[in-house]
């Protein structure tokens, strides 16, 4: 991909940004929007460079439970999927209670989870974990069953083990499903550590939010949005990064296609 | 290369069957033929839906013979080597290698599938050896061993490549190194070259034919194509209609090392029209 190219995809949504921008910019003015309902783009970025000292703290609080739990979510995602796969008849009797259990809206679960383990790190944890193992636990089974059935039957044929058709052919097989489950997980972990942090906290993000938005301060609560936006981007730039590492056959395969 | 009798301890994740169904025929002989199978039954499903594939189906394969199988479409062949290689049972008979029962014990035959079924995440060398590593064969040996076939079959430059950088049937030549390096030493190749373009399909058997002349090993090779056996066999066995039996047993009477022009001698040609007589006639009495 040129530099040419990669400017023709960007530049429609960069103008449309742009424009949008100064839009509201001049609907604030024209229109005399009070900034607690509204601030003006201006305002915002300001505002952002005054208070950036103190959002500092918070922007790594949230970030540090955010990684912390979503590292949880991962590991327990794993196994999950891992033990579902070599069991079949767990996976039976499981799946559909976990496909069930996604229905229930994680933040109804909140003060439930403060009164079994108290306002700590414990229940922030829960909260992102449990928003973030299901896609990495779904997207995992599917490629783990989705595994080719000849390269199965080739590894059944010369008599691999179970245990080495799952690390030889199946795990890598599912590697490429696996990262479209961290995918998501990973803005998932933002969000949930987010609501963690309105349910209990003093710090974060969230917790910042709150304590704004008592305060009538609309300006900040849009600076604290543009953070948690950023994160969520961060999170995603670094699992796709380590898609990239791990799947090098598939980044080779596109190389080709591009043409070298 | 190496040695036979490497296979002999393979681990074997199934037992062989229970006591009711051993028999006289169940214990070694010492002149045993390499490979038999002997009054192999076998249907698919139960009651009314029940697919009865193979009627008492028995043959042999010496040590270090080629021998085919054709037969029309769906008359089991595959089915038959997933028999042979233990992810089958069959519902009645004996498989017998080196004259040692191995009902339902996988990882006996090196395998070679109708698609290459390359792992895409593997180098070409790291393919090449997967059934060695499989078996927990010495990694470094095998890669070594690799290197020189990769060089012998003039794959040397693909050693770091990933397969989906090499044609179909550069692809099929990885897949049957994989199989020939793998440490059993009987192969077992299901339509390997089916896939494949006439020429290309054409330049492989060349090849096959000229590797497996100067490293003979008991191979069972099923294919659809009866030149193809003409040219590669020792033995040609020709199967029937489903349920299937032995319809014939044909020795190639041509010596070795065989070359192509062979399908153009009046013996081949007449051999030929014989076989495809006889395929033909069993089709159409379906
Ligand atoms: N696991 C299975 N369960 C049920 N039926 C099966 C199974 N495997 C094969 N069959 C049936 O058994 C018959 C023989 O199949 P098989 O694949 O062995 O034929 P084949 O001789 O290899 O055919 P082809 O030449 O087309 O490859 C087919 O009718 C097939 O539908
Ligand atoms: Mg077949």
């Amino acid at each position: 991909m040129s530099i040419r190219d990669w400017w023709k995809g960007i530049w429609p949504p960069l103008g449309a940004v742009v424009l949008f921008l100064i839009f509201w910019q001049a609907a604030t003015s024209f229109f005399h929007i009070e900034d607690w309902i509204l601030p003006s783009p201006a305002r915002i970025v300001s505002e952002a460079s005054h208070s950036y000292e103190r959002l500092i703290g918070h922007t790594w609080a949230t970030l540090q439970l955010t990684l912390e739990g979503f590292g949880i979510g991962v590991v327990i995602g794993l196994l999950v999927a891992g033990i579902l796969h070599v069991i079949p008849f767990l996976r039976q009797a499981l799946y559909p209670l976990l496909i069930l259990s996604q229905n229930i809206p994680v933040i109804a679960l909140g003060p439930l989870l403060i009164i079994w383990f108290g306002f700590g790190i414990l229940s922030k944890l829960i909260v992102i974990v449990l928003v973030c193992f299901f896609p990495i636990t779904v997207a995992a089974l599917g490629g783990l069953a989705g595994t080719d059935r000849t390269m199965l039957n080739y590894m059944q044929m010369i008599g691999a083990s179970r245990g080495q058709i799952f690390w030889k052919l199946e795990l890598p097989y599912s590697l490429p499903a696996v990262f479209s489950g961290l995918r998501i997980a990973a803005t998932y972990s933002i969000m949930g550590a987010i609501i963690a942090e309105w349910i209990s906290s003093d710090q974060g993000l969230g917790y910042y939010m709150l304590l704004q938005q008592s305060a009538f301060r609309t300006d900040r609560m849009f600076v604290a949005i543009l953070i948690v936006i950023a994160l969520s981007l961060v999170m995603f730039s670094l699992i796709v990064l380590l898609e990239h590492w791990c799947i090098r056959w598939q980044r080779t395969n596109h190389e080709r296609q591009g043409g070298r | 290369m190496k040695s036979p009798n490497l296979s002999t301890d393979h681990k074997s994740p199934v037992p062989s069957s229970n006591f009711a169904n051993l028999a006289l025929s169940d214990f070694p002989k010492p002149d045993a033929p390499f490979l038999e199978l002997r009054h192999i039954r076998k249907a698919f499903g139960k009651g009314k839906k029940q697919l009865h594939v193979m009627d008492n189906i028995s043959l042999t394969v010496q040590e270090g013979e080629f021998v085919s199988i054709i037969g029309p479409s769906g008359s089991g062949k595959s089915t038959l080597l997933q028999m042979i290689g233990g992810v089958l049972l069959p519902d009645d008979g004996a498989i017998m290698l080196q004259g040692k029962r191995i009902n339902g014990q996988r990882g006996r035959a090196g395998y070679m599938p109708q698609q290459p079924a390359l792992f895409p995440w593997r180098t070409i060398e790291q393919n090449v050896v997967l059934a060695r590593e499989t078996a927990g064969l010495p990694q470094q040996e095998s890669l070594e061993l690799a290197r020189v076939w990769l060089d012998k079959v003039s794959l040397g430059e693909f050693r770091q490549a990933y397969p989906h950088m090499l044609s179909g049937g550069m692809q099929q030549r990885v897949a049957f190194l994989r199989a020939l390096l793998g440490p059993q030493s009987l192969l077992c190749l299901d339509e390997p070259f089916s896939a494949l373009d006439a020429f290309t399909r054409s330049e492989m058997q060349s090849w096959l034919l000229r590797i497996w002349e100067e490293n003979r090993r008991s191979v069972v090779f099923i294919t659809h194509h009866i030149e193809e056996a003409l040219l590669l066999s020792d033995t040609i066995y020709v199967l029937s209609n489903r349920p299937a039996r032995v319809l014939e047993r044909v020795e190639v009477p041509f010596e070795r090392p065989r070359r192509e022009e062979l399908v153009d001698s009046p013996s081949f040609i007449a051999l030929r029209r014989r076989l495809t007589e006889l395929l033909r006639e069993e089709v159409s009495a379906k």
